[in-house]
Formats: C-alpha cells, sequence, structure tokens
C-alpha cells in the first residue's frame, strides 16, 4: 500500500517541481501558483463541484441512483417552504443555538478568567478544560448517552432523580446540550486565554495606581479588552450551532429524538435525501439552509460595521 | 456540532480520497483473488490467497492512479470491469448484527461445508436506512452483491426490476425451494407483478412477553403454564391490575417502548388491524383510514399510561429482566431473555380487540439488480438463498419464526421454548399496506410513528392524532416514489 501510494505521488512531485521552476523564471512571484493548485483542486472536486451540482439538482427530481432526473423549476423550494417538518427542524436547530451560544460563552469566559489567574498547576487547567474538544463527536456522543440513560446512567444517580433525558421531549434537546457544552467549551475557552494573555499589563499597573480594585480592573479594562474575542466567539457559535448535527444523532441512536423533538435541520435533509431518497428536494433544502447561514453570517458583518462606524 | 473552520474541512478532503483509493484497491485484490480462485481450483490446487505478483501490484497502482486522479466516480466502473470475471464467489451483504448476526454466520459456515465449490463473501452492514442507501446506490450503480437481504415491506419501494433482479424459477426449484412451503399471503408479499423478488426467510413478529413467576403469584397462568387468554381490553386491563398488586415495587407493570416511534407504529399495525382497520383500496387510490378504530388504538395505548402500568422512558428489557411482570418486544428479545435466565414466556399481542393480529415483518433474501446477471455467481446466490430458508433451524434461536414451513414441524423446532408458544403468528399477520412507502424504517414508519408517540405520551390527544395520521397518508399517497416517479396507484404494488 505504502510503496505503491509513493510510486503514484512521486512523479506527480517532480512534475510540479520543474513546472514551478519553470515557472518562477518566467513570472516571478505568480510561482505560488503551483504551491496552492493542488489544494485548489481538490477544493473544486470535493466543495465547489458539489456546491454547483447540489445547486443544479435542487431543480430537478433527482433521486439516490442519480438517474432519470429531470428539470422542475421550483416545485422543490415550493414544497419545501410549505413542510412544517422542515420548519420544526429548523425551529430545533435554532432553540439548540439559542441555549447553547450564551451558555458556551459565559462558560468560556469564566473558565478562561479562571485558568488565567489561578498560578498553580495551570497546565492542568488548560489540559482539563480543553481536552474533551479534542474527542470525535461519536465518542463524546455515546459517553453522554451512557450518562443520561434512565436507570444506569451516572447523572440520575448522582442527582438522585429518575429524568428520562433522552427519551422525553421536554429533556432531550437540554441533554444534547449540556453534552455540547461540556465538550466545545474548549475550543472558546482557548480562544479567550488567547485574548486575557494579550491584554498588556500596563493597563493593571496603571489602574492599581490609581486605585482600582480587582472589581474595577475586571469591568474597566479584562471585558472591554475581550469584547473583539467575544464578537468571535458568538460568531463561530452560532455557525456552528446551526449546523447541529453528530452529537445529536448519536446520541438519539440515529433517530430524530422523542416525538422528532432533536431532528435538526440537517438531520432531516439527510433523511430526505438519504432515507427517502429524494436527492433533489434535500438539495434545495440545502440551499435554503445556506441561504440562512449566509443571512446570519452577513447580519453579523454588517452589524459590526455599524458599531464600529458608531464607534468613531 | 460540525466545527465549522476551514482548515478542518481541508483535513477532510485528502484523507476521503486517500480511503477511496485504498477501497479500490481492496476491490481489485477481491476480484484478482476470485479470479485466480477459480482458476487454481481447476489446477486441483487449495484455495487461497494468491501470492501478490507483479501484475497484481500493477493492478494496485493503476487503480491508486485512477482513483487518484477521479476520486470516488472512478470506483465503479473499474472494479466493475474486472469484478465481470469473479463467478463463483457468491457476494452476500445483510444487516445483521448481535445474536442474528451469529446464527447467520453459523448458517453461511454450515453452507461452506455442505458446499464447498461456492466462496462466500459475506459483509454485514449497519441496520435500518443506512443500509437500504448503500443497496441502492450499488444496485443504481451497477455494483451489487450477488445476493442481499430486505425487509419484505420494502421491496415494492426498492424499485423491484430497477434496483431489484427477479428470482429464477426453475433454479429456485432446482434446489428445492416450492411455493406451497410457505404461508401464501407471506410468499404473495414478495410477488410484485406476478414475478418474485423476495424469498421470505423468517417473520419476526411484536410479542407480550410475560414473566411466569409473577403471574403465577397473580394466578394469571393457566393449567398448561401458559398465560391466561385475554379478549377484550377490559379483561387485559384487569390482569394488569393484578399483576401489578404481586410485582416488585418500583418497577413499571409493562414495558410499551412509549417512546420509540418504530416500536408504537408496529403496535399501532398490530391492533388497528385487529379492529379490522384498513389503510387504502386495492387499487391504493383512496385512504380508507379509519379515524374512530386508530383512535380507539391511540387510546388504548394512552391509558397504559394514564392508569400508570408504564414508566415512560424506562428501560423496557431492563424492567423486565428485573422483574416487571410484562413487557412487548420483537421476538429478537428471546435470546437476551433466555440468556438472563428469565422465567418467561411469549404470546403474540394479546386479541383485546377479538381478533389475532400481530405485527409481523419479514427478513427475505433478494437479488440487487446487476447489468449482467447470470453465470455461476448467480446460481450461486440461488444455491445459497435456498440453502438457508430450508436450514432455518439455527435461525429460529434468534427468536424468528422460520417462514419455511416444514422447518416449524420438525421435533427440534417444537422443542424450542418459547417459539413453540407463538408460532402461530404465522397464520395472522398484521403488516403494512403493501406500497413503496411501507416497511422497516420506512417513509411510512417514520412519518406516522412520531404521531403515535405524541399521542401515547400524552402530547396530543388520541383523536387528533388520528386525524394527522389520516391526513398524512392522503399526502403520502398522492405523492410519487422518487426512484421511478410513480405513485403508489401507479406503483404496480399488485398483491
Amino acid at each position: 500500500m505504502t510503496t505503491s501510494a509513493q510510486t503514484v505521488v512521486a512523479p506527480a512531485r517532480a512534475r510540479t517541481a520543474a513546472a514551478t521552476a519553470t515557472v518562477r523564471r518566467k513570472q516571478g512571484f505568480q510561482h505560488g501558483g503551483w504551491f496552492i493548485a493542488p489544494f485548489l483542486a481538490l477544493f473544486a472536486l470535493f466543495v465547489i463541484w458539489p456546491l454547483l451540482r447540489g445547486l443544479y439538482l435542487s431543480f430537478t427530481d433527482a433521486n439516490i441512483s442519480g438517474e432519470g432526473a429531470s428539470f422542475i423549476g421550483l416545485d422543490n423550494y415550493r414544497e419545501a417552504l410549505h413542510d412544517q417538518l422542515m420548519w420544526d427542524a429548523l425551529g430545533h436547530s435554532a432553540y439548540f443555538t439559542l441555549l447553547v451560544v450564551p451558555c458556551i460563552t459565559v462558560l468560556a469566559c469564566l473558565l478562561a478568567l479562571l485558568a488565567h489567574n489561578i498560578e498553580r498547576g495551570k497546565w492542568l487547567w488548560r489540559l482539563c478544560f480543553f481536552a474533551p474538544f479534542l474527542l470525535p463527536s461519536t465518542v463524546a456522543g455515546n459517553l453522554f448517552q451512557w450518562l443520561f440513560t434512565q436507570g444506569i446512567g451516572m447523572f440520575n444517580h448522582v442527582l438522585g432523580i429518575d429524568t428520562p433525558w433522552l427519551t422525553d421531549k421536554s429533556y432531550a434537546m437540554l441533554a444534547i446540550v449540556i453534552e455540547t457544552l461540556w465538550w466545545t467549551v474548549g475550543f472558546s475557552f482557548l480562544l479567550y486565554l488567547a485574548a486575557l494573555q494579550g491584554i498588556p499589563d500596563h493597563l493593571y499597573e496603571a489602574a492599581k495606581l490609581d486605585g482600582a480594585n480587582a472589581w474595577h480592573r475586571m469591568v474597566h479594562i479584562t471585558l472591554p479588552m475581550l469584547r473583539h474575542i467575544t464578537g468571535l466567539v458568538l460568531a463561530l457559535q452560532i455557525l456552528a450551532s446551526l449546523q447541529l448535527f453528530d452529537q445529536a444523532v448519536v446520541m438519539m441512536d440515529f433517530g430524530p429524538g422523542p416525538e422528532l423533538s432533536t431532528r435538526a435541520f440537517v438531520q432531516y435533509t439527510l433523511e430526505q435525501g438519504f432515507t427517502s431518497y429524494r436527492v433533489g428536494y434535500a438539495s434545495a433544502m440545502s440551499v435554503i439552509f445556506f441561504v440562512l447561514i449566509a443571512v446570519v453570517a452577513l447580519g453579523r458583518m454588517w452589524l459590526l460595521r455599524n458599531r464600529e462606524e458608531g464607534g468613531r | 456540532m460540525s466545527k465549522a473552520l476551514t482548515g478542518k474541512r481541508l483535513l477532510l478532503t485528502v484523507p476521503f480520497e486517500v480511503t477511496s483509493a485504498i477501497r479500490y484497491v481492496e476491490q481489485c485484490r477481491i476480484t484478482v483473488e476470485s479470479r485466480t480462485g477459480t482458476g487454481s481450483r481447476t489446477d486441483g490446487q487449495a484455495m487461497g490467497r494468491p501470492d501478490l505478483s507483479r501484475r497484481h501490484l500493477l493492478a494496485a497502482a493503476g487503480g491508486l492512479a485512477v482513483a487518484g486522479s477521479f476520486g470516488f466516480a472512478a470506483l465503479g466502473t473499474g472494479a466493475d470491469a474486472l469484478a465481470s470475471g469473479a463467478d463463483t464467489r457468491v457476494r452476500y451483504w445483510n444487516l445483521f448484527s448481535g445474536g442474528d448476526g451469529s446464527n447467520m454466520i453459523a448458517m453461511l459456515d454450515a453452507f461452506r461445508r455442505a458446499d464447498p465449490a461456492i466462496d462466500v463473501s459475506d459483509a454485514t452492514l449497519q441496520w435500518g436506512s443506512p443500509y437500504y442507501t448503500k443497496l441502492a446506490m450499488a444496485a443504481a450503480g451497477n455494483r451489487a452483491p450477488d445476493l442481499g437481504v430486505m425487509h419484505l415491506g420494502r421491496v415494492t419501494g426498492f424499485s423491484p426490476g430497477r434496483l431489484l433482479d427477479p428470482w429464477d424459477m426453475d433454479l429456485l426449484a432446482k434446489y428445492g425451494v416450492r411455493e406451497e412451503d410457505w404461508n401464501p399471503r407471506l410468499w404473495q408479499r414478495g410477488v410484485i407483478d406476478g414475478t418474485l423478488y423476495a424469498l421470505p426467510l423468517d417473520i419476526h413478529v411484536q410479542l407480550c412477553f410475560y414473566r411466569r413467576d409473577v403471574l403465577k403469584k397473580a394466578d394469571l397462568l393457566g393449567e398448561d403454564g401458559l398465560m391466561i387468554p385475554v379478549t377484550s381490553t377490559d379483561e387485559w386491563f384487569e390482569v394488569l391490575k393484578k399483576a401489578r398488586k404481586v410485582q416488585r415495587k418500583g418497577l413499571q407493570t409493562i414495558g410499551l417502548w412509549t417512546n420509540d416511534q418504530n416500536f408504537q407504529w408496529w403496535f399501532f399495525v398490530a391492533f388497528y388491524t385487529q379492529l379490522g382497520g384498513r389503510w387504502f383500496n386495492d387499487a391504493n387510490t383512496e385512504v380508507l383510514f379509519d379515524v374512530d378504530k386508530a383512535t380507539e388504538v391511540l387510546e388504548f395505548f394512552r391509558k397504559h399510561v394514564t392508569d400508570g402500568y408504564v414508566i415512560p422512558g424506562a428501560p423496557t428489557g431492563e424492567q423486565f429482566i428485573n422483574g416487571a411482570p410484562f413487557t412487548w418486544e420483537g421476538n429478537w428479545s428471546v435470546p437476551v431473555f433466555s440468556g438472563a435466565k428469565v422465567d418467561y414466556g411469549a404470546t403474540p399481542l394479546p386479541p383485546v380487540f377479538g381478533k389475532q393480529a400481530t405485527h409481523a415483518e419479514s427478513h427475505s433474501f433478494v437479488l440487487p439488480h446487476q447489468a449482467g446477471r447470470g453465470g455461476a455467481a448467480n446460481e450461486g446466490a440461488h444455491r445459497l438463498a435456498a440453502y438457508v430458508v430450508k436450514h432455518a433451524l439455527q435461525w429460529a434461536a434468534g427468536g424468528h419464526i422460520p417462514a419455511y414451513r416444514p422447518t416449524l414441524s420438525t421435533a427440534a423446532y417444537k422443542k424450542l421454548t418459547p417459539q413453540n408458544e407463538y408460532v402461530s403468528a404465522m397464520n395472522h399477520q398484521a403488516t403494512e399496506p403493501k406500497v413503496w412507502f411501507a416497511g422497516s424504517t420506512g417513509v411510512l414508519a417514520q412519518d406516522l410513528g412520531p404521531m403515535v408517540v405524541s399521542s401515547t405520551m400524552g402530547s396530543a390527544k388520541p383523536a387528533t392524532v388520528a386525524q394527522r395520521m389520516k391526513k398524512e397518508l392522503v399526502k403520502l399517497l398522492a405523492s410519487k416514489n422518487p426512484m421511478d416517479g410513480r405513485t403508489a396507484a401507479q406503483g404496480g404494488a399488485v398483491a
């Protein structure tokens, strides 16, 4: 396997190198293009092409076999906009986002302040808070599935309650939110920690000289200096949370949760495409989702710019 | 949450291609092997993995190059060209894991001993929709295995004729498969437009499991040591009441999978059929779903919860093993409860609405579509399927009722408990309608199952839910099968 892989790769590399040399002689600075060419090729193959193909399929009644698709115009979009289940699924994704984003932002900030200000065993805190983020979603999902399972799970045992976390629609999404907090808070924590370390010490020294106590230093220096990173964390978390999928399906055994209560938009799209075999319809829903996410992202940019302009 | 960072995305794309390449080489290896396997057997040599020669290496390297440059798309065509040479290896896909998985492997091993000329290459895939998606894509992309397993209810929706090839009745007859050895209704479920597309291996039914030790205390066992018969809902709740008096505290009286959309749906099909409810007219042009009957069934389920016989969400199997008197479960739990040394029995779901009927699905063998189906591999597939359906005693150990009726009258089968107690379920199966959207984990179950759950759990009123179900059935009946663009009425699913 290894040997054959090398036989294939080697000539390609040699060719690229030779070509690069020629280009460098001829065009000077443009030789960088060859370095990104492999990336561009893969990017085109696995991102650009599927994107365009998906857009095309959304106007057809394509099924999963890829045969016999015919052009049906906007029918898929029309159907999707009247599909109550799609809106329900979008609602679940939004609900999840609404719960996760504030919690994760506050929690990450608190943990970062804790890890930043504790003198002893700093590395241990950092490791503890960040390590869960390194787990694959399946591992984290399965772990929490066990912890939440009624009858044998640790949470109910420790808390002395008997809550049907995974099988009741009032708790199911909550269970996923808790799992997500534990699993992904490390990433935002790291961003906050980096930002905290970037705040110049002299600001604190000057404040101290002026008689500001710890609370004042926190409110008037630390938090304002973290404002930009908070914006970034919020943006990343919103975009990531809207795409809720893997931990939910793992914790719900690849089902839609009790009474469909944890079926996220991405999962519903997947089910339409791969359970109901309606690839065209699923593509249309993906496009709708893409537009929604783009609107959120652009809206945030617009808000940010307005605020900055207003501040000036 | 997809950690939506571009960096991560990039990392993902490269390994994907490498895996494709590896898989491609793997396919080459298998086909090359099977070719040399055939050759070496005629030379009188032992079969085994051929030495890695220069030719194979070249094929592998070529495969890598092809896969590398064209990605996934190249996989099918290349592998196919090579695969046509393999003619005695029967590639067989199934979805059996756990106890079923090991029983199936034991049956395959028996076949291998009985018929060493055929090399069975079996692959077990994840149960449920992922399996069907892979099977559909393999058949559409002309990379299908020679033999596959499918739930009988899904055959109609699987585009028989396009994604499935018909069975060769002469070949089946040659290996001893005769229609009269099957329950006629069961056999007919595999027949689409007069052609057999699915050969039933078993039926698997929903059962009422009961603990003998608890029921004895409650005086609910008959002379024969079996649960006393129940013929009305009043009698049924009387039984539950008596059982609750003697059961261990802190447990539920019955496990109903109140939160599980699949089980709730299967139970609904059973009791709705007991009431004589219908789904559609024969031409599949009109919805005959009876809202009143459906409401009656839904209210019956709900009463278990409101009267406190069920702890919603409690793990049903564990509760039963720990002493809960009843649980409604699929027959596949037989090995679980027997393994736990529980003193129990199992009957078909009680005929509380007067008529015997319990939900039944069926595992069946199918021939996924291959462009050039025929030759030795195809004959091998017929031979393997015929052997397995006729030697299904091992399969019965997993709780399933073998479809091949002669098995049921063997002394060995009659000795199996509790299988011998519910074997009658073969004669009163409640099945989903024969339409493209039906079948295990199919569209129908996925759409209506959660509605049944919402009623049982009390999120919605039974009567409202029954109306919703009817509305959904109307929508489904009008919708087109995405595989061929035809509605159920046009679908040719003639029973």
